[in-house]
């Protein structure tokens, strides 16, 4: 750190190579501009462009917050920002359908999140549940196990064709018993040819109800799991409908919505055209005094074919100077 | 003042055969009341039978026992083989006896039935396991050890066993009395294979219960006989199709043996006598007549008392159905070439003949069962030993009852008889005792004019009558002629009987 330190002497080298040389300058400068044709435009000048210089200061901020004029309160760019931001701000709006379904949207006030809220009505609602309700027995249905079903259907056809098949059974048996061929047995049918036949077409009925019933109880849980998809779409018709009853509503919002936005783009562009003109005019006035400061400095810094006489300034400077090398 | 003798002729007397169901004082002359060791001949007479000519010289495995059954068998090569059971054997030959049991095959009871087929004989019997004999073999084997055979416990061990329609049928087991039992087709030793099968017929007894007794093959049929009724089944060449064609209730078949083939009808004994199965068919339930009309309560009497076998025959040569009941051995013999008024056979009766089998080869030779062997149906001596021809009317009234006969003469006409004895016999009303007019015929040369020198072919006069006149004595209402002679060699025939009478006074 003791390289950081600089001493006196180190800063008097640095002004002017030691002795009273930087003072000597400033001495015949002050002697300079303490001379009458000097001194005067060019503290006026100096003057002016400070005038200019701080008129340009506060244009700035008043164009960023706003002034008062005449008392009225003529707004900043960032309460222009803040007007617009809440003039394009979200509106709610709420759909109510013909038949009694609602469609609502709301912005919380403290997270700002939008929220959209759909009711049906108490009618909607009873078939919209009924729907559903139909729907999950279908899904219900499809889902268990077909085998039970479809033992249940061969049963049902087993019922059916039992009793044509006792009926044939009991004809089969008196025409034999007719024929005296009841007993017969017989290596290479069994009974008679025709009790084999007979039980071939019982034991071909029985097998198709059987492959009937696996598919039907297949076409069932078909049926089922359609009917459910159907049952289940048709339970969200209601809401479907609400939400197509909301399009025109949500077009009408969005018109608005761009109403306000293109409202806000015009009070914005209206806003900030005069403040935009103001601050121009403003920055035309602080020019031109910076110009007439610029212009009474440079005309007292002109030299003249005059030679410079000292000054009560310059000699106090250069007096001032001298103090500083009392010191050696 | 003297009456003049009344002729009766008895023209070719008992040409009817035995008549024992009409009353004796109503009948015509022409049934006999005795017709014993008798046929009605060619011409129609009466006369006595052939007797038996013993083929076996060697019968040492018959032992004393008699031959039970004889079968001829004969395949489509032309071998052929006389096979006969008795003494509990299986037998075959004909002059020795060859035991054919086979090794370790117990036998102990000789009802066996033989059928031919398809090359084989088989030989079936209740509660035995069936055997079979072929040529290629040549050897009588058990059933299950052919190749193809069912198991021993499939194959049925039946007393009834019948060759028809390319199969063999067979019913009758051990407590199985209803089921018959069919082979493959062509296969006798395959009873569980192919097309074989079989049918229960308890359900179909028209009388609701009865049991299979023979089985028979005729018209297309397949007649299934039960002791009280008859079962018929038409197409039996699809067994398992075959169906019900006709039931005959209250006729059955009284043992298998009895059923014999015509050519037209089935004969068979039912429990009333001798019926035909193509008639009852055509007459189904409704009265028939028995073929045995005329001997109907002597069949029943003798099927009461049988307690052995029933043989019976079919000679077309000899044309009749010979039946036997080998217990009483008494043997029936229906003479098939015609039937009396009331639609019975004629028949005759042979006692005591000693027959315990028959078949009829197929040459028409009649083979005869015997305790000898086998004996072939020809001559006239039972293997050399004459037996008794009897002839015996029924009582004749000559037309009127009710006056006194008194016989005078009694003028037999004879044909053959040579060297025979004849007695001719005579008694009145219904008494049993007779009186006897006995006559040699003598030796008989059939030459003309009684003369050795003509005995020659060009001159011969064939079989030579024999014309008698004897006295006779004694007086009554009705008259019984009877006429026996010992048949020793000759054959005898009975033309005719003359009797000369005076008609006395009306009682």
């Amino acid at each position: 750190m003791d390289d950081d330190i600089i001493d006196t002497d180190a800063i008097m080298d640095m002004a002017g190579g030691g002795g009273n040389g930087f003072f000597d300058f400033l001495g015949s400068l002050a002697d300079y501009a303490t001379q009458p044709g000097v001194l005067l435009p060019g503290i006026l000048g100096g003057l002016l462009t400070g005038e200019a210089y701080g008129r340009l200061s506060d244009i700035g901020q008043e164009a960023l917050l706003g002034f008062t004029k005449d008392g009225v309160k003529i707004p900043g760019a960032l309460d222009l920002a803040q007007t617009q931001l809440e003039q394009t701000e979200f509106r709610p709006f709420t759909v109510t359908t013909a038949t009694g379904a609602g469609f609502g949207t709301k912005v919380d006030p403290i997270t700002g999140e939008v929220k959209t809220t759909m009711d049906l009505s108490p009618r909607e609602l009873a078939t919209q549940s009924q729907l559903l309700g139909g729907s999950r027995r279908f899904f219900k249905g499809a889902m268990q196990d077909p085998f039970a079903r479809e033992e249940e259907l061969y049963g049902q056809i087993r019922d059916a064709t039992m009793a044509d098949e006792r009926a044939a059974r009991l004809g089969l048996e008196e025409r034999l018993a007719a024929q005296g061929r009841l007993g017969v047995k017989t290596a290479q049918f069994g009974g008679t040819p025709e009790q084999l036949a007979m039980e071939r077409a019982q034991q071909q009925a029985m097998a198709q109800a059987r492959l009937g019933a696996a598919q039907q109880a297949r076409q069932e849980q078909a049926q089922q799991a359609a009917l459910g998809q159907q049952f289940l779409g048709a339970g969200y018709v209601p809401q479907q409908q609400l939400l197509a009853a909301t399009q025109p509503s949500q077009q009408l919002a969005a018109l608005q919505q761009q109403a306000q936005l293109q409202g806000a783009g015009l009070f914005g562009e209206a806003a900030m055209s005069g403040l935009e003109a103001r601050l121009i005019a403003e920055q035309a006035r602080a020019n031109l005094l910076g110009q007439m400061g610029t212009g009474l400095l440079s005309g007292a810094f002109t030299p003249q074919q005059t030679s410079p006489t000292a000054s009560f300034v310059g000699d106090m400077v250069r007096e001032f100077g001298g103090l500083f090398n009392q010191g050696d | 003042m003297a009456q003049q003798l009344q002729s009766i002729n008895l023209v070719a007397p008992a040409f009817k055969g035995v008549n024992t169901e009409d009353s004796p004082l109503a009948q015509d002359p022409s049934f006999a009341e005795v017709a014993d060791n008798a046929v009605i001949d060619k011409r129609g007479r009466i006369a006595a039978r052939k007797g038996h000519s013993a083929t076996t010289t060697n019968k040492t495995v018959l032992g004393s026992d008699s031959i039970r059954s004889i079968k001829e068998f004969r395949d489509d090569s032309g071998n052929t083989k006389i096979f006969s059971v008795g003494n509990n054997k299986i037998i075959s030959g004909t002059t020795t006896l060859v035991d054919e049991t086979p090794g370790s095959y117990t036998i102990t009871a000789d009802n066996w039935k033989m059928v031919t087929f398809n090359d084989k004989i088989y030989f079936f019997q209740r509660t035995y396991e069936p055997l079979v004999y072929d040529n290629a073999s040549s050897s009588v084997v058990k059933l299950s050890t052919v190749t193809s055979a069912s198991a021993v416990a499939d194959i049925p061990k039946a007393n009834e066993v019948l060759a028809a329609y390319g199969r063999l049928w067979c019913a009758d087991v051990s407590n199985n009395k209803s089921t018959v039992f069919w082979s493959d087709l062509l296969i006798g030793q395959n009873w569980t294979e192919g097309t074989s099968g079989s049918i229960d017929i308890s359900k179909v007894w028209p009388d609701g219960y009865d049991e299979i007794v023979a089985l028979a093959a005729h018209n297309s049929l397949l007649i299934i006989f039960g002791k009280h009724s008859i079962v018929a089944y038409q197409g039996a060449e699809s067994p398992a199709n075959m169906i019900l064609a006709d039931t005959v209730a209250g006729v059955g078949c009284v043992d298998r043996d009895t059923v014999q083939y015509t050519g037209t009808d089935v004969l068979f004994l039912s429990h009333t006598g001798l019926k035909s199965f193509g008639r009852t068919i055509q007459e189904k339930s409704l009265p028939i007549s028995s073929l045995s009309g005329n001997i109907t309560k002597d069949i029943i009497s003798s099927l009461q008392t049988e307690n052995s076998f029933f043989r019976s025959v079919y000679s077309p040569e000899e044309g009749f159905y010979l039946l036997t009941f080998v217990g009483q051995d008494v043997i029936y013999c229906f003479d098939v070439r015609g039937t009396t008024e009331n639609g019975s056979y004629r028949v005759t009766r042979w006692p005591g003949t000693g027959f315990t089998s028959f078949t009829r080869l197929e040459d028409g030779t009649l083979y005869v069962g015997t305790s000898q062997g086998i004996s072939e149906y020809t001559g006239y001596t039972d293997n050399a030993m004459p037996y008794r021809f009897k002839y015996y009317s029924p009582s004749l009234t000559f037309g009127d009852s009710s006056r006194i006969k008194i016989l005078k003469k009694l003028k037999p006409t004879l044909v053959g008889a040579n060297n025979a004895t004849v007695f001719l016999k005579w008694a009145y009303d219904f008494e049993g005792t007779y009186s006897t007019a006995e006559f040699t015929v003598g030796d008989q040369i059939t030459g003309f004019f009684g003369e050795s020198e003509y005995t020659a072919v060009e001159f011969t006069g064939g079989a030579l009558t024999n014309q008698r006149s004897l006295n006779a004595t004694g007086y009554g209402t009705s008259v019984v002629v009877g006429l026996e002679a010992d048949i020793d060699g000759s054959q005898l025939s009975l033309q005719e009987i003359n009797v000369m009478a005076l008609i006395g006074k009306l009682l």
